[in-house]
């Protein structure tokens, strides 16, 4: 997904060079042994994660550096704001989780804007799958911790409903919440990455597009050095907004964790 | 119908896939319902917001929540565009 796959065929002969399949988007070429690039950013993520809370809370002090500063305020806002704020008193166990969950998911989506990585990791399938499942198991172990069996039974059927509509309602709430549920959330921070991603590369790809064609003389070059950098301001703007949409999912991913995990444990609503 | 065939042709473009011109239709008409309410989430929300500023932290989180809810029928037409296109 590079502006370089432009260039990978002719495009004197083709307007716009396309893969041959869909899935050629989701191939990465291998690294070293089994490793791809995939893999060596999960661990730059989790390594940045680590090191930035490490020396922010490495020498505790009365008067915090603007550095701890900063990182106190974000994790400030992911306890008070996500975790008490959302599940209530009783929320704070959850804390660490629900940072961790964001801090990954905030750094490996910028790796998406981040020049000569230029690659959110939450844009392979597998990733936010996994951290939607690692939620998954979270919300339906805090449900049965809290509730015993009867979890299910709250679950499935919220209090009030007919006898009559039982099985009805007890189907439907099976499929939204223990199929649904994860999957929306693993599918939500894919489909933005990539579509945000693919947005970014086609402007600036068509910026690069035209000035190329007319520096060959395909176009005529008042065409070609006015459209093209029209695309590039363009997909500048996109880019800003994009900023906006990462941290935003990455917010929208912990915010909905949490609430998932307080439905499992406060089910009369 | 053959409007629609003739749209899927032209939306199929380059590659010349019908399958894929359908899919792209396909998801823009499953785009259409949650684009709608995700619309009228969030302008009760800032309407909400605006009648009692106090309450707008509140307000936003809750927004965010019916956002994302309905955003999950936009999300499985995507997930069925890759799979048909």
């Amino acid at each position: 997904m590079d502006v370089i796959l432009a260039f990978s065929c002719n495009p004197t002969e083709q307007p716009l060079c396309i893969p041959e399949s869909i899935l050629e988007l989701f191939e990465l070429p291998v690294l070293f042994g089994s490793v791809n690039r995939t893999m060596v950013y999960i661990f730059l993520a989790a390594i940045i994660v680590m090191a930035v809370l490490f020396f922010a809370y490495r020498k505790p002090r009365l008067v915090p550096t603007k550095f701890g500063l900063a990182v106190e305020s974000i994790v400030d806002f992911v306890r008070k704001d996500i975790a008490v704020g959302v599940i209530g008193p009783g929320g704070e166990k959850y804390g660490p989780y629900l940072l961790a969950l964001f801090l990954f998911i905030l750094v490996g989506n910028f790796f998406g804007l981040t020049p000569f990585i230029n690659f959110p990791i939450g844009s392979r399938m597998a990733i936010p799958a996994f951290l939607a499942l690692v939620t998954y198991v979270v919300f339906v172990f805090a449900g049965f911790k809290k509730q015993g069996i009867a979890y299910l039974g709250h679950t499935l059927w919220p209090p009030g409903v007919p006898v009559a509509l039982k099985p009805l309602i007890g189907v439907i709430e099976l499929v939204s919440i223990f199929i649904v549920r994860p999957f929306s959330l693993a599918v939500r921070l894919f489909a933005n990455l990539v579509a945000g991603h693919t947005m970014i590369a086609l402007l600036l790809g068509s910026g690069v597009y035209f000035i190329y064609a007319a520096s060959i003389g395909e176009i005529s070059a008042i065409k070609g050095f006015v459209v093209g950098p029209l695309w590039f301001i363009f997909g500048m703007a996109i880019f800003l907004l994009e900023i906006l949409v990462l941290a935003l999912q990455a917010y929208i991913f912990t915010l909905l964790s949490a609430v998932y995990i307080e439905s499992s444990l406060h089910p009369a609503h | 119908m053959d409007a629609l065939m003739i749209l899927a042709q032209e939306g199929a473009g380059l590659s010349g896939n019908i399958g894929s011109g359908l899919a792209a239709i396909g998801y823009g008409l499953g785009a259409i319902g949650p684009g709608i309410g995700v619309g009228i989430v969030a302008g009760n929300a800032v309407q909400a917001m605006a009648r009692q500023p106090e309450v707008a932290g509140m307000l936003r989180t809750n927004m965010f929540i019916g956002m994302a809810l309905s955003e999950a029928l936009a999300l499985i037409g995507f997930v069925v565009f890759f799979l048909a296109g």
